[in-house]
């Protein structure tokens, strides 16, 4: 059974912003801390959007995540270094949204060539990838133009870029394979679920 | 666990604060956030200090909450402060050890840096406790509504949003609810090393995904049911007015924002 209808598309978006929202404000469920940069299991609900409900919506979820970042990052950081990179919008939303056209896409290409399980275990690892390697990629980037450096106040910029890589690096790959696991065990069973409705 | 959640977490009031327009209110505390970036020395931060205090006065809202909002952030402030204050490098130098420097404009940018992060965390914690998470809602989407010249959805947007909010706290309950259940049934939450306690996540989450897709199902379906058919031509019962009030508060930031320009170095 296929549910075209609008309200249906705006209940089920706005219940995955409300997953969204929760995962970031209850603590041990959406940031897992480790030090630095927290493990995150947010991913994992954009990449399963973007899987269910298509490239587009995932991007919207995905947008929604960043967007939440962005304004945590003045307000509530979630890591000592988020309100030194994630302030900038560039950082916290364009990775988060390309996360669902990624997976998205990528699940829809790859399903007509093999099952849909590694399908998914790839579209998911390519997802959670381009989020790391995006927000690791801006933050080289944006940190190596002095204006931006001076604005934080921060000196030594290449120290701080080498830190953030070794980082970013140690976080991005438990990231990824646990997406690459997870999303085939969630999205499995759900898939199921909605063709029996 | 749950109560540590800040966002919603409205106190209801009826302070000068809590009668603002949402729309106002959410608008000045972005411009409030901006106009931080201004203050370069202590005594622009020092006003800001005393507006920012003068507003917390105005809402009626006891100072604990405020301090409360600052509490769990804590330690991330002082790290960052302490990036700041041990890789600074200029004016007189302290003591110095390797790339390590302890230095005068280390130590005043650190407690530039520290005022900054609490100023504009009281300013949004005292945005989230006089305002309605729906009032909040309503504003975004009358802040938004320029944007439907390029043709940005912004009905649909500004409802999900609503409706996204409201069912927050029934998925925070609903969320408890599958993990004592899990509990129950022998899931260890939040132990173990990190794989486990990453994984710890899915038997949660399909759970909730299940119910979330349920839930969305019934909504959708009494929508129609009341006639919803999109988001054009349709009235509104909660209305947001503009009122003297509001003018007045504008032109108090323009005066702050003037003074800043004026004082800052």
């Amino acid at each position: 059974m296929t549910h075209k209808n609008k309200a249906y598309r705006i209940s089920i978006l706005a219940m995955f912003i409300a997953i969204i929202i929760i995962q970031n404000f209850v603590p041990m469920f959406g940031y897992i801390p480790i030090g630095l940069l927290d493990l995150t299991t947010i991913h994992i609900t954009v990449i399963i959007a973007a899987i269910i409900l298509g490239p587009g919506d995932g991007a919207l979820i995905g947008g929604a995540w960043g967007l939440i970042t962005f304004i945590r990052a003045f307000t509530a950081p979630t890591s000592p270094l988020a309100p030194l990179v994630f302030t900038n919008p560039v950082v916290s939303i364009v990775p988060r949204i390309l996360i669902g056209l990624v997976a998205g896409w990528l699940f829809i290409w790859l399903q007509r060539k093999m099952k849909r399980t590694p399908a998914m275990m790839l579209a998911a690892l390519a997802g959670a990838l381009i989020n790391t390697i995006l927000v690791l990629g801006l933050i080289y980037m944006f940190y190596r133009t002095p204006a931006v450096a001076q604005a934080y106040g921060t000196a030594d910029v290449s120290r701080l870029g080498g830190l953030l890589l070794v980082v970013v690096g140690t976080n991005g790959i438990p990231e990824a394979i646990l997406a690459a696991v997870v999303a085939p065990l969630i999205c499995t069973p759900l898939m199921r679920f909605r063709k029996q409705r | 666990m749950m109560n540590k959640l800040l966002l919603g977490r409205f106190i209801p009031g009826d302070s000068l604060i809590h009668r603002l327009d949402p729309r106002n209110k959410l608008l000045l505390s972005f411009y409030y956030i901006g106009i931080i970036f201004l203050a370069n020395n202590w005594l622009t931060y020092l006003v800001l200090f005393f507006f920012t205090l003068f507003a917390v006065y105005l809402s009626n809202i006891k100072m604990g909450f405020f301090i409360r909002g600052v509490r769990p952030l804590i330690w991330l402030i002082l790290f960052t402060v302490l990036l700041q204050v041990f890789f600074t490098r200029g004016g007189t130098t302290y003591w110095s050890w390797g790339p390590i420097v302890l230095s005068q404009f280390g130590i005043v940018n650190g407690i530039y840096i520290f005022m900054r992060f609490v100023l504009i965390i009281f300013m949004s914690t005292l945005l989230t406790l006089t305002t309605p998470p729906l009032s909040l809602a309503d504003a975004i989407e009358a802040i938004l509504k320029p944007l439907r010249v390029v043709h940005f959805p912004v009905y649909e947007v500004a409802l999900m949003l609503s409706i996204a909010l409201r069912f927050v706290p029934t998925l925070m309950d609903e969320t408890e609810k599958i993990m004592n259940a899990q509990r129950a049934r022998g899931v260890d939450f939040g132990e173990g090393n990190l794989f486990q306690q990453m994984r710890s996540v899915v038997p949660l989450l399909i759970p909730l995904f299940v119910s979330s897709f349920n839930r969305a199902e019934d909504l959708a379906t009494a929508m129609e049911a009341r006639g919803y058919q999109g988001g054009e031509g349709r009235s509104k019962y909660r209305i947001l007015t503009w009122q003297a009030r509001d003018t007045w508060t504008v032109l108090v930031f323009g005066l702050l924002t003037g003074v800043l320009v004026w004082l800052r170095a």
